[in-house]
């Protein structure tokens, strides 16, 4: 589903973020990027979005190869099959969460009957069907980031990227967040969360990828953090 | 449907929420459109007086009542051997009150006090060098009197008439002023675009949230474009709108009021305004779509 072909990202300012990275994640796995701070984490995922263009090297997303697609057309179908959550929720204070959620399809052009139909179902999965109508502002941070992620999946995405989806939360909220991304892996997703939660890694028991200064120093299936 | 509701209903939001800067954006649009109509009208007056005096020709040969058919031929051919006379048209009587009843369509009591008869024929001469008129009161045999007229020699001319030295001097005048006002309305042009640019660049960043969000997701550059380039478009609309229904205003207010004291000289009727119209409502959009260009350049590239 995803695949890094020695990858190197260097910024303007000459730092390296990404060294020679290859990595291959097949359709319906689930992954943990771990690495301390500044160790390329973030960097990845961003090119993953064709956010930013990789130094060296080529990305496949779903089979394409990002280097080749177009901004006009290429790149808002990628990010249409990709979900993503971070750490800072990202809702849009002035919109209920039903609104928040229903944005998503709203602006990729979606009729209003699948909107109807598709954002209640979303927000019952992830167990927030009887605060539809509430503001973000009226949520706890677990409660706002099951929003986040209800909104990362309404469109069935193939691949979510998950940013330290729990960096923001206690060690309880983390657990539910994790379990309703094992959800989302169990319905054939292909997850991608980059964390330094060392608890939630010990605890999962999946495929970790550890990236120190942009190399990669580890790659385990079934791992831990460290 | 939904999508068309869509865009209108962002870019109301979006004119709401930078209420005081789009104000800025219209009334500088309008101005813009204002000075832009009025030159486009004053240059329209220009030809009309032209029109009116001269016939768009520069020498008139006025003939006499008693001038033969042969006379008339003969002086045809005088002028038409000079290198100089591009064209010699015939105008009869008839032709000369035709074209006077046109021009002054607006003020029928001046139509209705003169008959066919009391317009003198002539033969309509341009000129491919308008400056050497001398050569053409030569061939005819003319000279300046004392009093300014000419006199000329040969059979069957009332008068002779250099319309271009006439009326040079005005024309200069309202060639000048019509260019100022042009080139006022080239400054306003600009100001108007960095103005509808700049409500752009309000606008984008007020929503920048909701614009991150939006790539995010993958949304495409025109859903997240277009809402901002309609309410540009919306701003220099309203600026074109406001311009016209004050020029309509001023033509009835000023104009039609001049039309009584000045009945001699032609002046613009409402379909002159009317024919500015279009011109505006393509400036109107070309402003708004260049202002779009430079507002979301460097900013929105997903």
């Amino acid at each position: 589903m995803i695949t890094l072909r020695r990858i190197t990202k260097v910024f303007k300012n000459s730092v390296v973020a990404l060294e020679d990275v290859s990595l291959e994640i097949p359709k319906g796995e689930f992954v943990f990027v771990v690495g301390p701070s500044g160790s390329g984490k973030s960097t990845m995922i961003r090119l993953l979005l064709k956010e930013e263009e990789p130094t060296n090297g080529e990305i496949f997303v779903a089979g394409k190869s990002l280097g080749k697609l177009s901004h006009w057309k290429g790149v808002p179908t990628l990010r249409r099959n990709i979900g993503t959550v971070f750490q800072d929720f990202k809702l849009l204070q002035d919109k209920t969460i039903f609104e928040n959620v229903a944005f998503a399809l709203e602006v990729i052009g979606k009729p209003k009957g699948v909107i109807d139909q598709r954002v209640p179902e979303i927000l019952e999965l992830v167990g927030l069907g009887d605060k539809m109508n509430d503001f973000p502002d009226e949520l706890s941070g677990g409660e706002q980031q099951r929003v986040s992620l209800a909104r990362a999946c309404v469109n069935r995405p193939l691949v979510l990227l998950a940013d330290e989806p729990t960096g923001n939360l206690d060690p309880g909220t983390s657990v539910d967040i994790m379990r309703l991304l094992d959800k989302v892996n169990r319905i054939g997703t292909t997850v991608l969360m980059a964390t330094h939660d060392q608890a939630i890694v010990d605890a999962m028991r999946r495929r970790v990828v550890e990236l120190d200064n942009g190399k990669v120093v580890r790659d385990q299936s079934r791992g831990v953090y460290s | 449907m939904r999508r068309i509701d869509y865009y209108f209903r962002e870019t109301f939001t979006g004119l709401r929420r930078n209420g005081l800067v789009a104000f800025a954006a219209i009334a500088t649009a309008f101005i813009t459109l204002l000075l832009f109509g009025g030159a486009l009208l004053i240059y329209r007056e220009y030809t009309l007086i032209r029109e009116a005096t001269t016939g768009n020709v520069q020498v008139a040969v006025y003939l006499t009542d008693s001038a033969s058919g042969d006379a008339v031929r003969l002086l045809t051919e005088t002028l038409q051997d000079l290198p100089i006379v591009e064209s010699v048209d015939y105008e009869s009587k008839q032709e000369a009150y035709a074209r006077f009843q046109r021009l002054f369509a607006n003020q029928p009591a001046l139509v209705n006090n003169v008959t066919p008869d009391a317009l003198p024929a002539s033969l309509r001469v341009s000129l491919s060098e308008p400056e050497k008129f001398a050569q053409v009161a030569a061939a005819l045999g003319c000279r300046l009197d004392d009093t300014g007229e000419y006199q000329c020699a040969k059979p069957g001319i009332l008068a002779l008439r250099d319309h271009r030295e006439t009326l040079q001097r005005l024309f200069q005048v309202i060639k000048v002023l019509s260019l100022a006002v042009l080139a006022a309305a080239g400054l306003m042009l600009v100001s108007a675009i960095a103005l509808i640019a700049n409500t752009i660049r309000v606008g984008l960043f007020a929503r920048r949230k909701e614009i991150a969000i939006m790539r995010l997701v993958g949304a495409t550059n025109w859903r997240i474009r277009i809402p901002f380039l309609i309410e540009a478009l919306v701003e220099s609309l309203v600026g074109a709108a406001t311009a016209v229904v004050l020029m309509f205003m001023g033509k009835v207010l000023f104009i039609d009021q001049l039309r009584n004291q000045v009945g001699f000289l032609p002046l613009i009727q409402n379909r002159d305004v009317l024919f500015v119209v279009p011109w505006l409502l393509a400036v109107a959009a070309l402003v708004a779509i260049v202002a779009s260009v430079f507002g979301m350049r460097r900013f929105l590239d997903v």
